[in-house]
């Protein structure tokens, strides 16, 4: 029977050669099939990469956070004056709102409308970055044994941040707003015109698919159309900044400014009702989960 | 059995190093892939099947921390590791210097595949991604690459990684 002497250089490459072709095949002719084969082993192995992550991760942590509030004071009187600044404004801004929502009340009650559900989020913490430069996506410390799955939304208070595109028992992996391969149904919240929020490579992102009669303008917000996706309606996603009216084309596209500063977040909310709200509407929230 | 158990703490020490610290050292938002110049290494170190396995490995953990296919991250891991083994054979004396021009090939190389295989991307987001992620990143891989050989040509007192060394 012949045998390959893994010894010998050349028993060595034709093994190694073989191997690889013979993965290549199987990855080409039976692309599911290999994809589940490993899909069984992805959960122990989470389980037991998540140790070292997460001791790397909270060490990362304790690193920034002493660098921040004892080393990175720099700028801290600036913010402070920005941000007493912007609290007045918002203080102006509440007071308008609360009158708008009083009103929105009593409307409500008068046209007996269905008061939209809060959906049920966990929260996380990011503990890490894509592997690769070719993808914009974070890690969360919380997986499947925590009820989060694919295609869930992710978001801060702030706006929209992503949304799950891979799991294990342990971690997630949350696709964000700006990478090109991510499509979230948007709506520009004054013209009420729908279209297809997408990433760019650049790390910003376009609202495509505007109709050509739309009347946006730059500084329109741009929100969450709730009609597919994992995220209710209403959620923050950008602000448009420039427009792109091609002639001769049947959509305009929009260039956005996400919400919310995707290269700092570190805390996030994992939205699970659109998927079984329904079906959980009863059930007791897990301690873990915020309403 | 000490050789696999070596190989199994790299590579899980590898996960919380690429995705929580290097991305503190990136560079314009670009960081090594830490994943290719290991199995490269190794693969140079310890010949093409070792270097096979061990980026098929790293290919496929790193891949439960990434957006990207499976088969992508399998195909270009695993086959830096093997193809630095190959090549490894071809020269003599495998210098920093040496070493970084492999790096450089395998990274271009693994980062054109996978841009190119982006369904989403128009041209000009392919051209994009080739100038500003691809090209840096395989710079910074060779830099990185060349940096832990000769780092442990002074570490570990190996004058030179010739072939008797490395396959004996």
């Amino acid at each position: 029977m012949w045998m390959v002497n893994v010894r010998s250089p050349h028993g060595a490459r034709r093994l190694a050669l073989g191997m690889f072709a013979l993965l290549l095949a199987a990855l080409l002719l039976f692309p599911g099939q290999s994809q589940g084969l490993l899909d069984y082993l992805d959960g122990p192995v989470g389980q037991l990469v998540r140790l070292p992550l997460e001791a790397v991760s909270s060490l990362d942590q304790g690193i920034s956070a002493m660098w921040q509030q004892y080393v990175s004071l720099q700028h801290v009187a600036d913010e402070n004056r920005r941000l007493k600044q912007e609290m007045d404004w918002l203080r102006g801004e509440i007071n308008q709102l609360r009158e708008a929502g009083s009103a929105t009340q009593r409307l409500t009650s008068l046209l007996q409308f269905k008061e939209q559900a809060l959906p049920a989020m966990v929260a996380a913490q990011v503990i890490g970055r894509d592997s690769s430069n070719r993808y914009r996506s974070v890690i969360l410390n919380k997986g499947e044994s925590d009820g989060i799955q694919k295609d869930m939304g992710v978001i801060i208070p702030a706006g929209v941040v992503g949304r799950v595109v891979k799991t294990t028992g342990a971690t997630a992996v949350v696709l964000l707003l700006t990478d090109p391969n991510n499509a979230i149904a948007g709506l520009i919240q004054r013209t009420r015109d729908e279209g297809i929020v997408e990433g760019v490579p650049q790390g910003r992102a376009k609202l495509k698919y505007i109709p050509m009669l739309s009347a946006l303008k730059e500084g329109d917000r741009v929100v969450t159309s709730g009609l597919v996706g994992g995220f209710p309606r209403g959620l923050a996603i950008g602000t448009i900044t420039a427009i792109d009216r091609e002639e001769g084309a049947l959509f305009q596209t929009a260039e956005l400014a996400p919400e919310v500063d995707l290269n700092r977040v570190e805390e996030v909310l994992v939205i699970q009702a659109p998927q079984s709200q329904s079906a959980d509407q009863t059930a007791r929230p897990d301690p873990g989960t915020k309403r | 059995m000490k050789k696999f158990l070596g190989y199994t703490g790299l590579v899980m020490l590898l996960v919380p190093v690429q995705t929580t610290l290097l991305p503190h050292v990136a560079i314009w938002d670009i960081k090594p892939d830490l994943g290719l110049v290991v199995a490269a290494l190794v693969g140079v170190l310890a010949g093409e099947l070792h270097g096979l396995i061990v980026g098929l490995a790293i290919g496929w953990i790193l891949n439960l921390y990434s957006a990207g296919d499976l088969w992508l991250n399998l195909v270009t891991t695993g086959g830096a590791g093997l193809f630095a083994g190959l090549l490894a054979r071809q020269v003599a004396e495998i210098t920093p210097t040496i070493l970084a021009v492999g790096l450089l090939f395998l990274s271009l190389a693994g980062g054109l595949v996978a841009v190119l295989n982006m369904k989403s991307a128009t041209m000009a987001d392919t051209w994009w991604m080739i100038q500003f992620v691809v090209v840096p990143q395989a710079f910074f891989d060779t830099a990185v690459g060349a940096g832990l050989l000769w780092f442990l040509e002074q570490r570990f007192a190996v004058p030179r990684f010739g072939m008797l060394d490395r396959y004996s």
